[in-house]
């Protein structure tokens, strides 16, 4: 017999992610989820944003990685939660890892909870996590062409970070030629150019995150706005 | 290398529906996977294979069928078919676009076989 369906097969994933972002939602809680591909300095970035923050912002951290609890070592002096995800040979957290991970958080009086994705420039954009906004970073070491050569990875992108622009002068690297393909993929996108090692940059990215946080707390939950709303 | 865990979800999907029928075998698969996925054909199956051996979907034969991306501009409204590699709309020149069609992946069809056996074998969805 043949049986016809139209059904979502990430559909178990959406939902998942539905409620990830409900309880984020009860709890206040902005959910930036980090994406990039491996070396691009998130962990880097999270570590100099943090302590910027902390003022003002209660930070927590689910960090994945396929192995090692590296990252979540460096940012556990930091961030008032930490919480290591390893996914074995998983190449990309899923809406399951983060509602696996939100269970090890208290999240009662967190402002940002920062989803530091597996290191992979395809596979963590398929699926949604229940974030609020995607941060997407490009480091200057990896090359002017990666916003063509992964478009997907821009295109539902809410910030775009340039990382690691200190190494610029040693490196063939054109910045017009990441401009030019992102005004083919993604226009909408605010683009901050920053050196976490050096500190130029950082302050655009943190008003840019207390933005967020603002329009968040204002009654603003919508997902990330590239993308489908898997929240209807 | 995602195809792992979309054949794990398919798979699951597949199981699900073929117990809801009461279906002993799952013949042929039909999924529409869009492009902005990124899904590899050749990897789906490979992972669909895998995922599915020992269970009532092993050698089920799986068709993928890509489904083109269509977007609509954020500014003006406008709908359109858009490549993977720009999105700028033909009115604003901006690439500033929600996503319409071929952002998701679609179970279309499951042929099964049924339990004979069954007293209700064949439910309102069969065809």
């Amino acid at each position: 017999m043949k049986i016809n369906v139209v059904e979502s097969v990430l559909k178990a994933n959406d939902a998942v992610a539905r409620e990830n972002r409900r309880r984020m939602d009860a709890a206040g809680v902005l959910a930036v989820n980090l994406m990039s591909a491996p070396g691009s300095g998130k962990t880097l970035l999270l570590e100099k944003t943090i302590p910027a923050l902390a003022p003002d912002h209660r930070c927590a951290v689910l960090v994945g990685d396929l192995q090692t609890t590296r990252d979540a070592e460096r940012l556990g002096g930091l961030a008032t939660q930490v919480t290591q995800i390893n996914t074995g040979t998983g190449c990309h957290l899923s809406a399951t890892h983060v509602a696996q991970g939100l269970d090890s958080l208290d999240l009662q009086g967190v402002d940002f909870l920062f989803i530091e994705n597996v290191g992979n420039m395809v596979c963590p954009a398929a699926f949604d996590l229940g974030e609020h906004r995607r941060a997407v970073l490009l480091s200057a070491p990896e090359g002017d062409d990666k916003v063509a050569k992964y478009p997907t990875l821009f295109q539902p992108a809410d910030v775009i970070l340039l990382t690691k622009l200190d190494l610029r002068g040693v490196l063939d690297y054109n910045r017009d030629r990441v401009y030019e393909d992102l005004s083919r993929i993604n226009t909408r996108a605010p683009v901050i150019e920053l050196s976490a090692k050096t500190g130029h940059g950082l302050e655009r990215w943190f008003a840019w995150l207390r933005q967020e946080r603002r329009q968040h707390s204002g009654g603003d939950s919508a997902p990330p706005r590239g993308r489908k709303d898997t929240a209807t | 290398m995602h195809e792992t865990s979309i054949a794990a979800a398919l798979l699951d999907q597949l199981l699900r529906i073929a117990a809801e029928h009461h279906a002993t075998r799952i013949e042929q698969v039909e999924v529409r996977c869009g492009v902005m996925r990124q899904v590899v054909p050749e990897a789906l199956q490979l992972a669909f294979e895998a995922a599915s051996a020992g269970t009532p979907a092993a050698g089920a034969q799986l068709t993928i069928i890509e489904e083109g991306l269509v977007v609509r501009c954020r500014a003006c409204r406008a709908e359109f078919a858009s490549g993977l590699d720009d999105y700028r709309c033909p009115r604003c020149k901006t690439a500033d676009v929600e996503l319409i069609a071929g952002h998701d992946i679609i179970l279309r069809s499951v042929v099964c076989q049924a339990n004979t056996a069954g007293s209700d074998a064949r439910g309102p969805d069969c065809l």
